[in-house]
């Protein structure tokens, strides 16, 4: 079985949230201010003038990072919240309460209420809608014009995801809190 | 028990206060009802609740309720569990009481769970041992189960021994409920001013000054502060031990904000700046919950009883303000995950406000809590037996 991550050549992306469409449109998000699986984030530039740092503003493409020690599966009172046995963290609509404890233990904002099934939802990697079908990418891998992401075993030393990681040295976010996650973004 | 009909259960002693009471019992009453039904059309989008901000005004009433629950029947074991004399004539209507506040919290927490039914369901198929939720729903039900067989010995079929029994199985397991209520919110590593000891221990120690307050409120409502001798006896003491945990509540408040402030953490301090400069804080929690009934305690020696009803209500509100201020403050500060410019404006504290249908179950919960009470003091008998 794998498990799975993903690395995020960040520094590439160019903000044109093509993954947002296309993970909507992949996974039937519905629209609504608060409904996104995924999401692009802006960091502001830093310094004063004339001395602003152009390096400094980037663009920071973010989700779920299918924390390998999640705070929103521990916190689950049914566990419907699970690692399914790709180390992917999923949501089970047939347990989930709607308690939305998980969503204020996520220290990454990466959940919301799924108006479709009325419970918690969130980035699976497109479990469902892809890799069910044999697919190896997800949605926003797959439509990323500047090959920001790239999704894949991190258990395969041969994967692309374990070559880049090996190889380049990258950030995690929030790590201190002993999370574990698996989005890995490359500097 | 009493001798009961519906009759009767109509009658009641027409003075002013009485009927005001059972006016606002019935508005509220009603606007449960109306709270509810408009939630079961229109699901979740009836609160004002968003991602950013996931729980709400019915939180916190839920936390309200079964706080005045485990407050309750803390309080009155001080009587008929730990044998001191004075607190033994109000163990019924305290133990009465304690049922009918958790079972207005269940209530609300049933129309603010999304799946009320697949949690009774999933919370004994797969229980999540790890989560603070599935030990406090549950602890809670065994607490309930607890009380109400106490209240059966003490009421229906007397018998000291087995009450006892059961007065100490209701107090252990609400002790444990209660504490795991406090760590739903102090596990939340996510939110640096929630997370740690502080939540589950101020928890007890809030639930105690909220028995305590709710005691002079149903005593003083039931005596119209003419209060027989025993009763006196009862209150002088339960100043004292009043005051004490106020004392104590103040001296750990002011601890934990300094705590927090200190170093400047990042998000931590920010946080608790806003909080203790905002008006629910300072004129809600501390004025309303905390000083004016300490001040009164101090300054007459904790000889008075009759001020002691009024800075009950007082504290009363500020007990809500506290509770409300528990799920507010945690979630104030912006999970922002550098979506600054993206979602929503730079960094501010999130605001909230609850919806109409929130107001409407939230604050409905107390006509239930009216209600319930009025019927138990028509069908029970909650005065001491006449062998005290
Ligand atoms: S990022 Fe949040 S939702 Fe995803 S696994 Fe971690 S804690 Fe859970
Ligand atoms: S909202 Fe659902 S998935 Fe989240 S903690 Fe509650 S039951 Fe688990």
């Amino acid at each position: 079985m794998a498990r799975y991550g993903m690395a995020l050549d960040y520094k590439s992306c160019i903000n044109c949230r093509a993954c947002e469409s296309a993970c909507k449109a992949e996974n039937g998000v519905l629209p609504g201010r608060d409904n996104y699986r995924i999401w692009v984030g802006q960091k502001e530039a830093e310094g004063e003038f004339p001395n602003i740092s152009i390096a400094s503003m980037t663009y920071h493409p973010s989700q779920c990072q299918h924390c390998d020690n999640a705070p929103c599966q521990q916190v689950c009172p049914t566990n419907a919240t699970y690692y399914d046995d790709n180390g992917v963290v999923r949501v089970d609509i047939e347990k989930c309460i709607l308690c939305t404890y998980c969503i204020n233990a996520c220290p990454y904002d990466a959940r919301y209420v799924d108006d479709r099934t009325v419970t918690v939802d969130k980035c699976n990697f497109c479990s469902d809608t892809r890799l069910a079908n044999g697919e190896t990418t997800t949605a926003c891998q797959a439509t990323c014009p500047t090959k920001v992401r790239t999704f894949g075993d991190l258990d395969d030393p041969n994967s692309d995801i374990s070559q880049l990681i090996a190889k380049r040295e990258y950030k995690q976010v929030k790590e201190h809190l002993g999370t574990k996650p698996k989005l890995f973004y490359l500097l | 028990m009493n001798n009961f009909s519906i009759k009767n259960l109509f009658e009641f002693n027409k003075t002013p206060l009485n009927l005001l009471v059972a006016v606002l019992g019935i508005v509220l009453l009603g606007a449960f009802l109306a709270g509810a039904a408009y939630y079961i059309l229109h699901g979740h989008h009836a609160f004002n609740v968003t991602r950013q901000h996931p729980w709400g005004l019915l939180i916190a009433m839920y936390v309200f309720f079964v706080v005045s629950s485990t407050g309750l029947c803390i309080i009155s074991s001080i009587g008929h569990v730990f044998g001191v004399e004075e607190f033994q004539q109000i163990g019924k209507r305290a133990i009465a009481g304690a049922i009918i506040t958790l079972l207005s919290g269940f209530a609300v927490i049933a129309l603010e769970v999304g799946h009320p039914v697949t949690m009774i369901i999933y919370n004994v198929l797969t229980p999540g041992f790890t989560s603070a939720i599935w030990w406090m729903g549950t602890l809670y039900g065994i607490y309930l189960v607890f009380i109400t067989i106490e209240f059966f010995f003490l009421t229906i079929k007397v018998d000291h021994k087995w009450s006892k029994i059961f007065g100490i199985g209701g107090l252990l397991s609400g002790l444990a409920a209660h504490s795991n209520l406090g760590a739903v919110f102090g596990f939340l590593i996510s939110r640096p001013t929630a997370n740690g000891v502080f939540y589950p221990v101020y928890f007890i120690l809030s639930a105690m000054i909220t028995g305590c307050y709710l005691l002079y409120i149903i005593y003083g409502f039931k005596y119209r502060n003419d209060y027989p001798e025993q009763l006196k006896a009862m209150f002088l003491k339960l100043n004292k031990i009043l005051g004490m945990l106020l004392g104590i509540l103040i001296f750990f408040e002011a601890w934990k904000i300094i705590t927090a402030l200190y170093g400047t953490m990042p998000e931590r301090a920010e946080t608790i700046l806003h909080v203790i400069s905002s008006p629910t804080f300072i004129f809600g929690e501390v004025l309303l919950g905390m000083l004016i009934p300490f001040a009164i305690i101090l300054f007459t020696n904790g000889q008075a009883i009759k001020p002691m009803v009024y800075a009950s209500l007082t504290g009363m509100i500020g007990i809500f303000f506290m509770r409300y201020d528990l799920v507010h403050d945690t979630l104030i500060y912006p999970m922002t995950m550098l979506k600054r410019s993206e979602y929503q404006l730079p960094p501010t504290f999130l605001e909230y406000f609850p919806s109409a249908t929130e107001f409407a179950i939230g604050f409905g919960g107390i006509g239930i809590t009216i209600f319930l009470f009025y019927v138990a003091e028509k069908v029970f008998n909650l005065d001491p037996d006449r062998e005290h």
